[in-house]
């Protein structure tokens, strides 16, 4: 047996070539396979590539905006967002943090219910008391202020500034410098109110934080509510979100702090793992959908090629070749079509998904959907080496399973029978 | 000694019901270097006993010996392996593979065999210019004429070194000179190499080279007739005298 595959494999250099002479000989027949291949191929990189753009902004977009890579509050916050869950930060803790490795920038907030009023109506909203200066490096709300009718972003955390988002102040009627009223309620569970000036506007791609959410400077809020100086949280950003379990339990040491509980955004917004997961099911589809177009191609084009060569592979066979050998010449010349149309739908692919990575994909037209799940209205894709390999495993792969019964039928000819067929 | 030997040979098709007895009891031997013509009517059964005797064919009954192997009780692997290593074949319609160049043709067998690649370049080399086609090597099949075909066929057939060459019908589809030039090189090949040679025909010019005629009729060896040596070639003839 391992004698038989030596000899096999000392031939294997022959039997591809010939395998590849006899893919060109029927030229338009190989092409088409070739090109319904690749097609499939390109289908499913890009789709791949696009679902990979929205994940990874969907995931960024969250954590840029309301997650934060890990977040630091009392135990209980994360599932009951009271005010009187607060704590207050010790500055040597905070200094600790900052000092751990991969760990980019700390900044506490204060965060409560709330209720936004105008002379025209009233929401009820979720408001942010923020360091302007030291969220800029937390969330990106800074840059999804907007630069247009005077709207711009916080400077002063004690100011009776407030930023709203565009979606908010349409429904409120508001413009940039008109007042609101800020309804909280204060340590006591005192309702108080506040009158607060509208400085900026902003739009993130996340339309329920658009709809929900309002920032002002900390201090004031802190100064409202009588919070002093405690906080609800303390943002920490690490140099990327895929590192946050190995930065987690460092972060713990340093806090050492019973009372307080820290989470990772995988623990504080398990939807988006599990809409991660979702999606992934959905590429399975789409392989499937590959795996079958090439399935019925390969082997509709061998079983065809195999009987126009019924004689030839019959005379093969009475000179000597063994049928393992027909067999092998068989999977080979399978594989060399899989291999040309897997190579051009990767080149093709590879560069289409660059060009349209250039200015991505504009789906304004299902705007609120894609605002619902937060990945933006242009999806920039992205192909990772990982979705490459697992292409051609699926296509080599399943090359050589549409191959298996010409092969095997190939390889069971009689010689004699097949010498008598013209 | 002999190369093939055959006792009680029978084969018997089904042909729809209706039993047809191709081979009725042949007994032969066949040995080393012969030059050997089996001849006789369409449906007489000498290409059926060439293909048992290639191991291309299972007979129904009886004994039958190639190169001291016993056919009758070898698995198709085995009966590969006898066709690769000590038997080569001719055929009527050349049967070439098309994507391969001559060399290449030639080469195949060698290659099967495991032989070396230089070895079996320089062996292919050789044996094509022997036969005629020295500048012709790497020319396609559909690229060459019928005679040249044939010939490559020949050299594929003995580059191996085989024991036995079987031929069926080698010249049925040549003309009278390309034919008559093809059995001359056989016969020399026959003669130098020491390879026998066994064709199945019904070419008078082939039964007239033959060194020994078995006529077969019905299945059944009707006549053996071993001539001193087989005639030349008109053509060659010619070029002696001048």
């Amino acid at each position: 047996m391992i004698a038989n595959m030596m000899e096999t494999a000392i031939n294997i250099k022959t039997f591809i070539m010939l395998g590849w002479r006899n893919l060109w000989r029927q030229k338009r027949r190989s092409l088409v396979v070739i090109l319904s291949i690749t097609i499939g191929v390109v289908l499913m990189l890009l789709q791949i590539a696009i679902m990979n753009g929205m994940i990874t902004q969907m995931l960024e977009n969250n954590i840029s905006t309301k997650l934060g890579h890990i977040s630091i509050a009392k135990k209980g916050f994360f599932d009951d967002m009271k005010l009187e869950s607060n704590f207050l930060p010790d500055p040597r803790m905070l200094d600790r943090i900052s000092k751990e490795k991969n760990v980019v920038a700390v900044a506490p907030r204060v965060k409560a219910f709330a209720m936004i009023r105008t002379s025209e109506a009233s929401r009820g909203v979720i408001v942010m008391g923020i360091y302007p200066d030291r969220e800029k490096n937390i969330s990106k709300i800074n840059e999804y202020t907007l630069n247009e009718e005077g709207s711009r972003y916080l400077d002063d955390p004690s100011a009776n500034d407030i930023l709203i988002s565009k979606t908010l102040a349409e429904k409120l009627d508001v413009v940039v410098g008109d007042k609101v009223v800020l309804l909280v309620q204060d340590e006591d569970n005192e309702m108080t109110g506040v009158g607060l000036t509208v400085r900026g506007l902003f739009q993130t791609p996340v339309r329920d934080y658009d709809n929900g959410v309002v920032y002002m400077g900390i201090k004031r809020l802190q100064e409202i509510t009588g919070l002093k100086d405690n906080v609800s949280e303390v943002m920490v950003i690490v140099k990327n979100k895929d590192i946050v379990d190995s930065v987690k339990p460092r972060i713990m040491k340093s806090v050492a702090d019973d009372d307080l509980e820290i989470l990772t955004w995988k623990e504080m917004a398990p939807f988006l793992l599990s809409a991660i997961a979702m999606i992934d099911k959905q590429m399975i589809v789409f392989y499937f959908i590959v795996f079958i177009t090439i399935i019925f191609s390969i082997a509709n084009t061998l079983i065809m090629s195999i009987m126009e060569r019924f004689h030839e592979l019959g005379v093969m066979k009475s000179i000597g070749t063994r049928p393992s050998q027909i067999f092998f010449i068989i999977m080979f010349e399978a594989m060399n079509l899989g291999a040309v149309g897997l190579a051009a739908g990767v080149v093709v692919s590879i560069a289409a998904v660059n060009i349209l990575a250039i200015k991505g994909i504009d789906f304004s037209l299902f705007m609120e959907a894609m605002r619902q799940w937060g990945a933006g209205s242009v999806i920039y894709p992205l192909i990772y080496v990982k979705d490459i390999i697992i292409s051609i495993v699926v296509v080599e792969f399943t090359t050589l399973l549409a191959a298996m019964y010409p092969a095997l039928k190939a390889a069971r000819i009689k010689p004699l029978e097949a010498l008598h067929y013209i | 000694m002999s190369i093939i030997t055959i006792s009680s040979l029978t084969k018997t098709y089904d042909g729809g019901g209706i039993e047809v007895k191709a081979l009725r009891g042949i007994d032969l031997a066949i040995g080393r270097g012969e030059f050997t013509a089996i001849a006789g009517p369409s449906g007489s059964g000498k290409t059926t006993l060439l293909n048992l005797i290639g191991g291309l064919d299972h007979p129904t009954s009886g004994a039958l010996s190639v190169a001291g192997s016993d056919l009758n009780h070898m698995t198709p692997r085995q009966l590969s392996d006898i066709r690769l290593n000590k038997i080569g074949f001719i055929f009527q319609a050349y049967n070439l593979i098309p994507v391969l160049s001559a060399l290449e043709n030639v080469e195949y067998i060698l290659l099967l065999q495991g032989v070396k690649k230089n070895e079996r370049r320089d062996r292919s080399r050789r044996i094509l210019e022997e036969v005629g086609l020295g500048n012709e090597i790497n020319r396609l099949p559909k690229e060459l004429s019928g005679g040249q075909q044939q010939r490559v066929a020949v050299a594929r057939a003995i580059v191996s070194e085989p024991e036995l060459v079987l031929a069926d019908e080698p010249t049925a589809n040549l003309d009278q000179k390309t034919g008559s030039s093809l059995l001359d090189l056989m016969h020399d090949l026959n003669h130098q190499k020491n390879i026998t040679f066994l064709f199945s025909t019904h070419d008078a010019m082939v039964m007239d080279y033959a060194e020994r005629l078995i006529r077969l009729s019905d299945g059944m060896i009707i006549s053996d007739e071993k001539k001193k040596s087989g005639r030349q070639s008109p053509v060659k003839k010619i070029k002696k005298k001048k």
